[in-house]
């Protein structure tokens, strides 16, 4: 009864987008330039040439060859020489590849990412003992009069003696691991005008020299990207900068990038490094305009931080540093995941997210469309791309993959062993792929989607990849009977805002009319805390939001009125806030609002919870769910965002990831109720939990010092989130360590 | 000694503030779920609207069909829910329980409405 009524209104929908697309209107052209009488094919549009005249827009950023602002080489470093690959010295065998069992050495502990600590001391016994060993103040949270913009999201990682990890706005330290007291802090002077949507560091890089002897300066050295766009070189032993990396220690990875203001392209998370070769990614923020600053993904070489590669979108032959007025091809995929590194066979990963002006695809290139929103291989050594999987079509939904892929060996089809790759997605698609070729292992299906939409010259794809063989982290898609609330009040409004809404199940086209609902949202599915894998027993931990998101695309003359405009334009005020994505998508016909899902007067989702959930899956007995169960409390939640203290695990939005140990643990914070908690990972039972001093949005990492286990969570809260921040890193032992 | 003086006691002050919001109630069921209808939604919102907007009415008059008229309102909300959710109680929440809530504080105000009609039909008598 119900779900006939529902394929009736879908149909109705169907019906009702076929009269729109004749109707939609076309953006008017604003105060400057001509207006376009139509909007180019797909493919058919190129970056504007210098002579081009400005577009549309009231608001409008500069040119693309306008100089960059000041600021914008922070450290106002000269340009970077290239090294040939054939001049890079052979690297030292890195501790990541095979960490010492106390260290967590990497940011998922090794080269794999695996997140999987071989530590045993805590277990489902005795973890419910665990207690404050030290806490550690990193001083990075917003000063008065300082826009929110905090979500440090770090991951300290532990080589031998020390504790390495970074502040929210980039100063680096080593901490005494038993102790907690900082040993020396690099400061780099990152300003607060650097900050893109989040001042986030999610770790530095732990790299030992081959060509530097032990015992001398930078021999062991830590590698940073910058949310103002350096890659800085330091010391492990005394935090000195390394005088042979770059220019005396730094890097400036604007180089290239062409026009921009500070705060529009951010280095977040750690580079890997895979055969001597730094490969570094960053995010460009989104929706601000079509010919933002290039995605390129480029090699650094680790010893000497000369530059050896990029790999550019639209100049796909050419892995050379642009030099005069060139610079890197403009909005194309930007990748703001952590990457991994393969030494073995010299590739780097790199989830990709989707051009910029993220909701408009009708100006992308043949090869954005080709590799955005994708896992693309790349080659370390001449930055030549080797396969591409593509896990969004032409995605106009801001699913750009925020994960971090994980390799391990899975069975093949004649019993052998594949080298692996796991790559979550927002969509909560889990794509398990060779990492030799990037064909899917297990299997994936092109089933048909939503197409062609109703925005003239812009159809999307008729088909989209669903990851079959892999338990999907999703619920099915949303009914008006899954809206809820305090009261039938608010649960009315917001079924009035399901039903005033586009919305034909996932991929539901972009829509300039009226609303349409995003599910799975841009906060997953999976994001950025990626997944934990035990390699013994099999089990991989995934924890996944159900958060929708309810956008609007506008017109140029509405996304005026709205003061949506470019970070580049001179009349940019900073807000900070909201929804990332909100944004003037400065170039192309339209402005994209984008907002939760949620009562705007209660503050509470429209649909029901859960809202986030945490998953064990067998890898090695068919992909099975093993089990599931919501993740958060109620707790630090309710409507006004007043907290309602209740213990109901409800399962709250969640940011950040898990790690799991050979003492049969899983620990994870991410849900919003500021919670850490010690999980069963065979049962999935909460063995413990405690309260943070911040939101718990980043990833924990365990390690063992004075023969103690240790398990260390930056408490660093997150603006969107709307969890407090703090600048604490909490680190948790038994009581036998914390009465040492 | 019934009240014959028409000075109204506390209780009937509640009694006539909850029917007050009763009656907002109605009128928001009835307008937006009129809307909600009109969009394809559910029609349960309009016509609860209806009953809850006689229900306030006649508990401003001081007539204790009122408050028959909001129990037979909740009876309905409840077989509703159940069709709609079963007897899922994450999703019976938003459906039934501040409705259920109200129902209780109007189940307390049937001795007030009785006593109100009683003294308009003894002032009726006099």
């Amino acid at each position: 009864m119900r779900r006939s009524h529902l394929l009736a209104t879908a149909a109705g929908l169907a019906l009702a987008c076929a009269p729109l697309a004749a109707h939609a209107q076309f953006a008017p052209a604003g105060s400057g330039g001509e207006p376009s009488s139509s909007v180019p094919g797909p493919g058919n549009a190129n970056e504007p040439t210098e002579a081009s005249p400005k577009e549309q827009g009231y608001f409008s950023g500069p040119s693309p060859y306008a100089p960059q602002a000041p600021g914008v080489n922070a450290a106002n470093l000269p340009d970077i020489e290239s090294i040939d690959p054939s001049q890079i010295p052979a690297m030292a065998p890195q501790q990541s590849a095979n960490p010492a069992r106390e260290d967590w050495v990497a940011y998922g502990r090794d080269d794999n990412q695996t997140r999987y600590s071989p530590l045993s001391e805590i277990t489902p016994e005795n973890a419910g003992k665990l207690k404050v060993a030290f806490t550690y103040h990193t001083g990075s949270y917003p000063r008065p009069g300082q826009v929110n913009k905090w979500a440090a999201e770090t991951t300290p990682i532990k080589v031998g003696d020390g504790l390495y990890m970074c502040s929210a706005m980039n100063d680096i330290m080593k901490l005494d691991p038993a102790t907690g007291k900082e040993i020396w802090r690099r400061n780099v002077d990152v300003k607060y005008h650097s900050i893109p949507y989040t001042a986030a560091c999610k770790g530095v890089t732990y790299f030992t020299s081959s060509v530097v002897p032990e015992g001398q300066p930078c021999h062991n050295r830590l590698i940073e990207g910058t949310l103002d766009m350096r890659l800085i070189a330091v010391d492990a032993e005394t935090g000195d900068f390394c005088p042979n990396f770059g220019h005396n220690g730094q890097v400036n990875l604007m180089q290239g990038l062409g026009e921009s203001v500070p705060g529009f392209v951010s280095m977040t998370a750690p580079p890997p490094i895979i055969n001597g070769v730094a490969v570094v990614n960053h995010e460009v923020l989104d929706g601000q305009r079509r010919w933002a600053p290039s995605g390129v993904i480029r090699g650094y070489d680790a010893e000497s931080g000369k530059f050896v590669w990029a790999w550019d979108v639209n100049n796909p032959t050419d892995h050379s540093q642009p030099t005069g007025n060139r610079h890197y091809s403009r909005g194309t995929p930007n990748s703001w995941a952590a990457l991994t590194g393969d030494n073995a066979l010299g590739l780097v990963y790199v989830p990709t997210g989707n051009s910029a002006a993220d909701y408009y695809s009708a100006l992308r290139s043949d090869n954005e469309n080709r590799v955005s929103s994708a896992v693309v291989a790349i080659d370390v050594k001449t930055g030549e791309e080797k396969w591409v999987f593509q896990t969004a079509h032409k995605d106009v939904w801001d699913y750009d993959i925020g994960s971090q892929a994980t390799l391990m060996d899975m069975p093949g089809p004649d019993g052998q062993q594949v080298p692996a790759l796991i790559m979550p997605t927002k969509r909560g698609q889990t794509f398990v792929l060779d990492r030799r070729t990037g064909k899917p292992i297990l299997p994936v299906e092109e089933r048909p989607a939503p197409s062609p939409g109703v925005i003239p010259g812009d159809p999307r794809t008729p088909t989209q990849p669903w990851s079959v063989g892999m338990p999907a982290l999703r619920v099915p898609d949303l009914k008006e009977t899954d809206m809820w609330g305090m009261s039938p009040i608010d649960q009315l409004y917001c079924r009035i805002k399901f039903r005033r809404a586009n919305y034909v199940g996932e991929f539901t086209p972009p829509s300039i009319d009226k609303p349409w609902i995003e599910y799975p949202g841009y906060n997953g599915g999976s994001d950025w805390g990626s997944m934990s894998y035990d390699p013994q027993s099999g089990i991989l931990i995934a924890n996944w939001n159900i958060t929708p998101m309810y956008d609007q695309l506008v017109d140029r003359k509405k996304a005026d009125k709205l003061g949506l405009m470019p970070i580049d334009d001179p009349n940019f005020k900073p807000g900070g806030g909201g929804a990332e994505g909100n944004g003037a998508m400065d170039g192309t016909p339209y402005g994209i609002v984008v907002t939760p899902f949620w009562d705007q007067y209660t503050g509470m989702m429209c649909n029901r919870p859960p809202y986030g959930m945490i998953t064990a899956i067998d890898m090695k007995h068919g992909q099975k769910v093993l089990w599931q169960h919501p993740l958060g409390t109620a707790r630090a939640n309710g409507p006004w965002g007043l907290p309602t203290g209740l213990p109901w695990e409800i399962g709250t939005p969640n940011n950040g990831g898990s790690v799991v140990t050979a003492g049969g643990l899983v620990f994870i914070a991410a849900a919003t109720d500021n919670q850490i908690r010690a999980i069963d990972e065979h049962t999935g039972k909460v063995v413990w939990s405690a309260v943070l001093p911040g939101g718990g949005q980043a990833n924990p990492m365990t390690y063992e010092a004075n023969g103690h286990q240790y398990v260390a969570i930056m408490a660093g809260g997150h603006h969107f989130m709307m969890t407090p921040v703090s600048d604490q890193l909490v680190v948790y032992a038994l009581p036998d360590a914390v009465k040492q | 000694m019934p009240n014959i003086q028409g000075n109204r006691t506390l209780t009937e002050w509640l009694t006539l503030l909850l029917g007050v919001v009763i009656l907002l109630v109605g009128l928001f069921f009835l307008i937006a779920g009129a809307d909600l209808a009109m969009l394809g939604g559910s029609t349960y919102y309009a016509l609860c609207g209806i009953i809850l907007i006689a229900s306030g009415v006649f508990m401003l008059m001081g007539r204790t069909l009122g408050a028959f008229l909001y129990l037979g309102a909740l009876a309905y909300t409840w077989v509703w829910s159940l069709w709609e959710v079963g007897f899922s109680p994450v999703d019976l929440l938003p459906r039934a329980f501040g409705p259920t809530i109200l129902g209780i504080l109007v189940a307390l105000t049937i001795p007030v409405l009785r006593r109100m009609e009683s003294r308009r039909t003894l002032r009726g008598a006099v």
